[in-house]
């Protein structure tokens, strides 16, 4: 599909997403809640809200749960797009890797690897990326928010 | 007696030695009769604690005062092992045509350990560097499965590694106790192009570059690699040292290959062509290697051999 079609796809899904995305609309922030060294606000994580719906939830799941079967690989050889739910990998990443990943790509961090997953650098604005990626950890429980707090810690330049 | 410091020079062949070895484990040991050959083309190694366990359609125990014990003969034939020195006496054997035992007691006590995988061929074994209880299993034809109990339950985590534009088999796994800048450790595999690797969180395999994850992030690029192994080659062996994670010795036809710095540099040692390897838990500089025709091994981390047995 291409980029377009992600968006235009996107739109779509975000229609259904809304939904739920507006149903929980009781944005709760966790205590201590950062992202890239910033305390995260209730405005921007329901920004986020809106954000991933509309970009992120055709692949990623309404409810962050990821294409099916997303450990397996598809026929073109690409991964599908994994849960940022718990039960995904998101929350290993730091946050400057998940910023960057989401503005440039995988590729920008494994040169070469191939994905279904565009940069948004053009599409989206860094607040808006910022917003969506606190969206996604506040989402989090306390375990993983902590496991990721630990990750982002120890990455140099993180918060 | 046969001692790890005194080679066995004269050819038995693979059923020779092992009737040599049945015979010489003889008093007070596990067993007096005639050993039988490994019977497989491919035989497992691991170090179990400072003894070298060999296995085929038997298994053997080199202990390090120089004894060789045959211990009970497995349901089939064994086609890799894995053994983790803060569990001493417990291997994870994987059996020609698929399944998984667990064998106690440094093997003296067998177990079947799959339960929840498929019956597929498990091509790898690898047990986590950091987490003794977490066993992990390449199957042919599928990907890779991990258990966090021991054995008593698996589940699915990633899919096989993508290089050259297709799924490749899992040849070989090692779990290396290096940061992968995710909060966790890197799994390596070896496949028949090459070598490559994942973070144990299992976001996506990947080549091997110096540095974590991280350093490719700031970086946007890394850097080469400055000394990759020959490409085209098949990886039939990969082991890291648990002492020293960053030494890594690999099998290729064209030899054994040691890294020093998780697997960025890769220096030829030795032509030795080894099916399998293991490296002593404590000693990185102590490696085994089957040749298929000898079991050697190298006191000075794979620049010179001496043969243990012959095959």
């Amino acid at each position: 599909m291409t980029r377009l079609g992600h968006y235009a796809a996107g739109l779509v899904v975000a229609l259904g997403s809304a939904a739920w995305v507006i149903a929980d609309d009781a944005t709760t922030v966790p205590e201590g809640l950062t992202f890239l060294g910033a305390p995260v606000t209730a405005e921007q994580v329901a920004l986020g809200q809106e954000v991933y719906a509309a970009n992120c939830a055709v692949c990623h799941g309404a409810k962050l749960e990821g294409e099916p079967d997303w450990k397996r690989r598809k026929d073109t050889g690409r991964m599908p797009a994994p849960p940022h739910d718990a039960n995904g990998h998101t929350w290993h990443h730091a946050d400057r890797q998940l910023f960057t990943i989401t503005r440039l790509g995988v590729s920008a961090i494994v040169p070469g690897y191939e994905s279904d997953m565009p940069g948004f650098e053009g599409t989206l604005s860094d607040d808006e990326i910022k917003a969506v990626l606190a969206f996604i950890k506040s989402t989090w429980p306390e375990r993983e928010r902590g496991f990721q707090a630990e990750v982002t810690a120890n990455d140099e330049g993180g918060s | 007696m046969i001692n790890m410091n005194d080679p066995i020079t004269k050819p038995l062949g693979r059923r020779g030695v092992l009737a040599l070895l049945g015979g010489v484990v003889a008093a007070g040991l596990l067993s007096t009769q005639p050993a039988r050959a490994l019977g497989t083309s491919h035989s497992a190694l691991a170090f179990d604690g400072d003894a070298l366990v060999v296995a085929g359609s038997q298994v053997w125990r080199f202990d390090p005062s120089g004894v060789a014990s045959l211990l009970p003969e497995p349901r089939t034939p064994i086609r890799a092992l894995a053994c983790h020195p803060d569990r001493r006496g417990r291997l994870f054997a994987a059996l020609e045509g698929g399944g998984l035992d667990r064998f106690d007691d440094g093997g003296r006590t067998w177990a079947a350990a799959s339960d929840g995988l498929p019956l597929a061929q498990v091509t790898a074994l690898a047990i986590a560097a950091g987490a003794p209880d977490t066993v992990y299993a390449a199957l042919a034809g599928d990907g890779l499965w991990r258990s966090e109990d021991a054995g008593t339950s698996w589940s699915f985590v990633m899919d096989r590694p993508w290089l050259a534009e297709a799924e490749r088999e899992v040849l070989t796994l090692a779990s290396v106790n290096l940061a992968s800048g995710m909060g966790g450790i890197w799994i390596y595999a070896g496949t028949d192009q090459g070598v490559t690797r994942v973070p144990d969180c299992f976001c996506r395999w990947q080549d091997v570059v110096a540095g974590d994850a991280m350093d490719a992030l700031v970086a946007g690029t890394p850097p080469a690699p400055e000394a990759p192994l020959p490409k085209g080659e098949p990886v039939s062996a990969l082991v890291a040292a648990h002492s020293a994670p960053e030494r890594l010795y690999a099998a290729l036809p064209s030899g054994i290959w040691v890294s020093a710095d998780g697997g960025v540099v890769w220096e030829n040692k030795s032509s030795l062509h080894a099916q399998a390897l293991a490296v002593d838990q404590v000693d990185p500089n102590h490696i085994a290697a089957d040749t298929n025709t000898e079991l050697k091994h190298s006191r000075d981390g794979g620049t010179t051999w001496a043969t243990l047995a012959a095959l």
